[in-house]
Formats: structure tokens, C-alpha cells, sequence
């Protein structure tokens, strides 16, 4: 395993700047889970540090060492990607026998079996070892894709949305299992995805992409708690933030534009009355809809609530975050 | 309520209208649509079929209509059998159809690889390399024996350039040594831009995604080539195969035109050997036994080799 650091990196591909001077580091062990829309730049930048792309400037070092001129197979990275990609004229066994096959690494056939078998047995696909890849479902293809990653030991693990097309229980399991053998093998992942659950449980860092820019670098807790703007504040909670005007509540710092509360950050039973729309119960969780002045706001109640629409309850902020009118927050210190 | 209007919808529409004019069921309108096919088929296909396996048993000649027709059972087949001349023919169609075979497939496969290199104009590559098999196979044979002619012929000229022999020191029609490659070389030229464009449509179906998780697994060109290339385009080769080899075992025009079957028989390929005694020999029945033992020959092995294809698609 590695540490990859990524300086000053940018990629563009005709009049689009897919990603602009992106500089971070991957610390040797670290799960660094990587967060943004469609279009933020996310895979493009797995793909610089696969050597799939070549960049336009900046530099990636891998375990020490600069990678740029380096075949994707020089650098022994892994990548397990989003259209699972998986060799269809072969099993699923040779499928994930296919990278230890490779003359670099010279794997006895013995020592392939006994690998293939055990990552299959983790994935739960140990049934489906002599189908055709193609005869699988969805979820099954990328249980292989994953698997063809997890077989070898390279430097670092990319995953571009690995768990997005499997059902909830298999990726509440798979979600375990990956951390788990991260953990136990002290691997480096690099792992995008838009599921903020497996960004807060499985991420040792998290970077949030806007446009091809890295906004944010940190753990998960300080892009939750602190985050540096609107946009950021945005990719993690749910429900997500409510972002209401600054002016709706008193103390706003002087240039404080919008006010930001988690749905756990307003307190019920003091405050200023807001009116009950709908009350959603989700089991683990009930979210209660309200009106403020007109504006909308999801916070959460208890799972006994017997709040009903309609009914008035006092709402008050606390412990907000304040954003000035560029969408920057404003730090604690200032206010 | 609502039942009424959709009967009444349905019953403004023309399809529904046109039906019950005609009272026809609709297995009735299928019929109607399919029987002009099946008619032609049985007419121009399976008719003349039965009817060559029966003549196939007798001594029939179409040039002397009035003639007594005389069933001799299977003499036609035990004479073509047994003689030797059939079998240098079909030794001729052998040749070849192997040697076609053989180059077509690795010279179109190689031509598709370069051409789906991305570089730039490969699409006016493309459409140069496939301008021969836009020709006329009787202005192909034409045009080749031009280019083989000793004294002023291109082909003779560029082998003597590179082999500093002497142009008009041999003949590619000529020569009963050289005859059979010269038909090869024609073929292959002409239908090499097939195999090609067959090849092209497979390796194009293998999506880039593919490759690079190769390279991600550490695979090596040359791996790549062998594990993912070879493998995902083997069945559209193996169809180009069997288009080719079922066009090349009946193979005629160009060869007529080319060397007539000569020099003596040892370019006479079974089509034409077929043709001479059916009618310039004038041997209907003798000629139906020998087009049965060519059907059979071609559809026993086409069918053989079908399985095989669709045993390679299915892996």
C-alpha cells in the first residue's frame, strides 16, 4: 500500500476543464472517499491516478515516486469501475483470476484458486464461479468487479461508485465488508460516490468537488460540522441542510447572508411558532415538515411525536452556520 | 361508460373497419401476408430441388427432350464417385477454398486492426480498401488477366522488380503450377476488404472500457491482444469464414473469366465442371447427382460449422 499525493493536477478534455489544479494527498492507509454531482470531476481524477488519462499539468507521486509517464500497469493501481467493465467472453473465476494471471506478478495457479475462492466467498459469489460474467445480474457484475480489484495487492484501490447498483441489504453488507478488509489489509482507497452514508461510515478523509475544483479536504466530521461553504455544506446530511435567510432569525453576524441549520441543529419548544405540514416516519427516524415566514424546514422529531399538520411548535436555531453572500462560511471566531 | 367510448374509438379505427369488411381473422391476415413468400420459395427453391434429386436417379438430357428417360438409380453417383477427374476438382475447390480462406482472415484481420487504430483519415482508408469488392466479378477476371500478362502486365512487372526475375519468364495463368495461386491472389483481393469490414464491426464492438480494465489488471498488449481482442472477435471472423467459404465453393464468374479452368483442368473448380456437364455436355442427370453431392458437401458442413459458431458464442 501507498500514499498518493496529487499537485497542482488539471485535465481538460476539448472546452471542458474537467479538473482544476486539484492538489491533495492520500495519506499510506487512509479510505478517502471522494464527493460530488455528475460533472464535478470525480472520475476523471481516478482516472489520472489509474493512468487512463494523462494530465494536462501537475504531478502524481505514488508511494514516493512519480507516476506520470508510467503505464496504468507500472503504477499497480486497482480500479473497480462504475459500468463494471468486466471481460464478458470469460467466467466469473477468470474474470477474477484475470489480474493475478498477469506475467508481473507470476501467481501460481494453486495460489490464484485459493485467492479467487476467498474474495468470492466474501462477495457471496462463490456460487457463480463457472458462469459466464454476462449471465449475471446487476448487482452480481459488480460484486465480480469488485472482487477482480480486491484479488491483488496494489498500491492503491479506486472505486468509482462501486456499491451504487446493488440492492440496500447487499450494500449495507458489502459497505461492512470493504471497511473491514481496508482496515485488516491497512489499504489506501480512493472511493467515489454520492451515498453520504458511505462517505461518514467508511471515509478516514473526505474531498467535495465543484467543477472540476477541490472545495474541501477533511475528515468526515469536519466537512459535517464545518463546512467551508453552501455548496460543501450541501453534499453531506440527510435531510440536508435547511438554508434559509440569515435575517429569519436574530444574531446573524454582520454579512451573514444565509443562515444553515441541520435538521438537528433547531431546537423544538422555545422560540418563534412554525406550522406542521407533514410528518414523514421512516422507522429509524421521523422528519417533521414545517413553515417558517413562509419558508420551508425539515427537522427531526420523536419517533412518538404526536404532532399532527397543522399544529403550531416553537422553533429555535442552534448552533448554526452563517454564509456570507458568496456562499462562504463564516467562521465561529467572527461572530 | 367508459367501455362504450372505447368500443366506439375503437370501431372509427380504419385497421378494425378494414377487418371486418373482410371478415378475416387475424391468422387469416398473416396467411395472406406470408403465402406469396412461401409460394415463391416452394416455386423457385424447393420445387427445383426435388426435382433435381429425381433426375439425379435417371439418364434425362435436356437437349433431347423427346429422348426415352431411363431410371438408373444411384449410376450417376457411383460414376461421379469413382472418377478421378471429380476428385482432381474438387481437390482444385479445396485448394482454393483454403487458401482464400486462409489469407482472407489474416490479411482482413490485420487490415481491420491498422484501421481501427484512431488516427486520422482512416475513414477514406476504409472506403479505398473496400472499392474492390464494389466490382464486378467479370470486370475483376478482366482486369487481372490484363495485369498478368507477361510482357505487359503490372503484376508481372512489380514480382520481377522485387524478385529481379525476368517479367516475361513466366506466366501466373499460364503455368499449371501457378494457375491455382493466381485465382487465390485474384479472390483474396478482391474479398479480403469483406473479411475486413467484418472484422472491423467486431473489434468495434469491444468497448474501450474493456482495455482499460486490462491495463488496470496489468495486462500487456500482447495479452490484451490474445485474452480480450482475439477471443471477442472470433465469432464475427468465424462468420466471415462461412460467408466466404459458401461463396468461394460455388465460385464461377471470376474464375471463368480469369483462366477458363485451365491451364487443362487444373483450375476447374466444381462449379464449373457442374456447369460444363450440364450444359455443354448436356448430361442433365449425371449433372443433378453431381449438384445433390455438392448441396449435401455444403450444407453438411455448413451446418457442422454453424454449431461450432454458435458454441463460440455461447462460451
Amino acid at each position: 500500500m501507498a500514499e498518493v499525493v496529487l499537485r497542482n493536477l488539471a485535465k481538460s478534455f476539448g472546452t471542458t476543464q474537467a479538473v482544476r489544479d486539484v492538489s491533495f494527498t492520500v495519506p499510506d492507509g487512509a479510505f478517502v472517499v471522494l464527493l460530488g454531482p455528475t460533472g464535478a470531476g470525480k472520475t476523471t481524477l481516478l482516472r489520472l491516478i489509474a493512468g487512463l488519462e494523462r494530465p494536462d499539468c501537475g504531478e502524481i507521486m505514488i508511494a514516493g515516486r512519480p507516476v506520470a509517464s508510467d503505464t496504468p500497469a507500472e503504477r499497480n493501481v486497482a480500479m473497480v469501475f462504475q459500468q463494471y467493465s468486466l471481460y464478458p467472453h470469460m467466467s466469473v473465476r477468470d474474470n477474477l483470476a484475470f489480474p493475478l494471471r498477469s506475467p508481473m506478478l507470476r501467481t501460481p495457479e494453486p495460489e490464484i484458486a485459493l485467492k479467487v475462492r476467498a474474495v468470492a466467498e466474501t462477495l457471496k459469489i462463490a456460487h457463480k464461479l463457472d458462469n459466464k460474467a454476462t449471465a449475471l445480474s446487476g448487482g452480481e457484475m459488480q460484486r465480480v468487479s469488485i472482487g477482480r480489484a480486491l484479488v491483488r495487492a496494489p498500491s492503491i484501490y479506486l472505486m468509482d461508485e462501486p456499491l451504487s447498483s446493488l440492492d440496500a441489504k447487499l450494500r449495507t453488507d458489502l459497505r461492512v465488508e470493504l471497511k473491514r478488509i481496508q482496515t485488516s489489509l491497512g489499504a489506501t482507497f480512493l472511493y467515489v460516490t454520492h451515498d453520504q452514508i458511505e462517505a461518514m461510515t467508511m471515509a478516514t478523509h473526505v474531498g467535495v468537488l465543484d467543477e472540476g475544483r477541490l472545495v474541501q479536504f477533511g475528515t468526515p466530521r469536519e466537512i459535517y460540522e464545518t463546512p467551508a461553504s453552501l455548496y460543501v455544506a450541501g453534499r453531506l446530511g440527510l435531510p440536508r441542510m435547511n438554508m434559509l435567510p440569515a435575517a429569519l432569525f436574530a444574531g446573524a453576524p454582520p454579512g451573514a447572508q444565509t443562515i444553515g441549520l441541520r435538521p438537528e441543529n433547531i431546537v423544538q419548544g422555545t422560540g418563534r411558532p412554525a406550522r406542521v405540514v407533514r410528518i414523514e416516519h421512516l422507522g429509524d427516524q421521523t422528519r417533521l415538515h414545517l413553515v417558517f415566514d413562509g419558508h420551508e424546514i425539515v427537522t427531526l422529531t420523536d419517533p412518538h411525536t404526536g404532532l399532527e399538520p397543522g399544529d403550531l411548535v416553537p422553533i429555535e436555531p442552534m448552533n448554526p452556520l452563517y454564509f456570507d453572500a458568496d456562499g462562504a462560511r463564516i467562521a465561529r471566531g467572527d461572530y | 361508460m367508459s367501455h362504450l367510448n372505447m368500443d366506439s374509438v375503437a370501431r372509427a379505427t380504419p385497421r378494425h373497419l378494414s377487418r371486418r369488411i373482410r371478415g378475416l381473422s387475424d391468422r387469416a391476415i398473416a396467411w395472406v401476408f406470408v403465402a406469396p413468400t412461401i409460394f415463391l420459395l416452394l416455386a423457385v427453391n424447393i420445387f427445383p430441388l426435388i426435382w433435381t434429386i429425381r433426375l439425379s436417379f435417371t439418364n434425362y438430357a435436356a437437349n433431347r427432350p423427346n429422348a426415352e428417360v431411363q431410371w438408373i438409380g444411384l449410376r450417376n453417383y457411383e460414376r461421379i464417385l469413382s472418377d478421378p477427374d471429380t476428385w482432381a476438382t474438387m481437390q482444385a475447390t479445396a485448394h482454393f477454398l483454403f487458401w482464400t480462406i486462409v489469407f482472407q482472415v489474416m490479411i482482413g484481420f490485420a487490415l481491420a486492426w491498422l484501421i481501427n487504430q484512431k488516427f486520422r483519415g482512416n475513414d477514406l482508408w476504409t472506403t479505398i480498401i473496400v472499392l474492390p469488392m464494389m466490382l464486378s466479378p467479370a470486370v475483376v477476371g478482366n482486369f487481372w488477366t490484363l495485369l498478368y500478362q507477361p510482357q505487359l502486365g503490372l503484376f508481372n512487372s512489380i514480382v520481377g522488380f522485387f524478385s529481379g526475375a525476368d517479367p516475361t519468364s513466366f506466366s501466373m495463368i499460364g503455368d499449371v503450377h501457378l494457375a491455382p495461386w493466381s485465382i487465390v491472389i485474384v479472390d483474396t483481393w478482391m474479398w479480403t476488404p469483406f473479411v475486413m469490414l467484418i472484422c472491423l464491426a467486431g473489434l468495434r464492438s469491444i468497448p474501450d472500457s474493456i482495455y482499460e480494465a486490462a491495463e488496470c489488471d496489468r495486462a500487456s498488449r500482447w495479452r490484451q491482444f490474445w485474452t480480450i481482442t482475439v477471443p471477442m472477435v472470433l465469432p464475427f471472423l468465424m462468420l466471415a469464414v462461412l460467408f466466404r467459404g459458401i461463396e468461394n465453393f460455388k465460385m464461377f464468374d471470376l474464375v471463368v473469366q480469369l483462366t477458363g479452368g485451365g491451364p487443362g483442368n487444373i483450375t476447374t473448380l466444381t462449379s464449373i465442371e457442374l456447369k460444363r456437364e450440364a450444359f455443354e455436355k448436356w448430361r442433365t442427370g449425371y449433372s443433378s447427382a453431381y449438384a445433390v453431392i455438392l448441396f449435401v458437401t455444403v450444407f453438411g458442413l455448413a451446418s457442422i460449422y454453424v454449431k461450432a459458431l454458435n458454441r463460440v458464442k455461447d462460451r
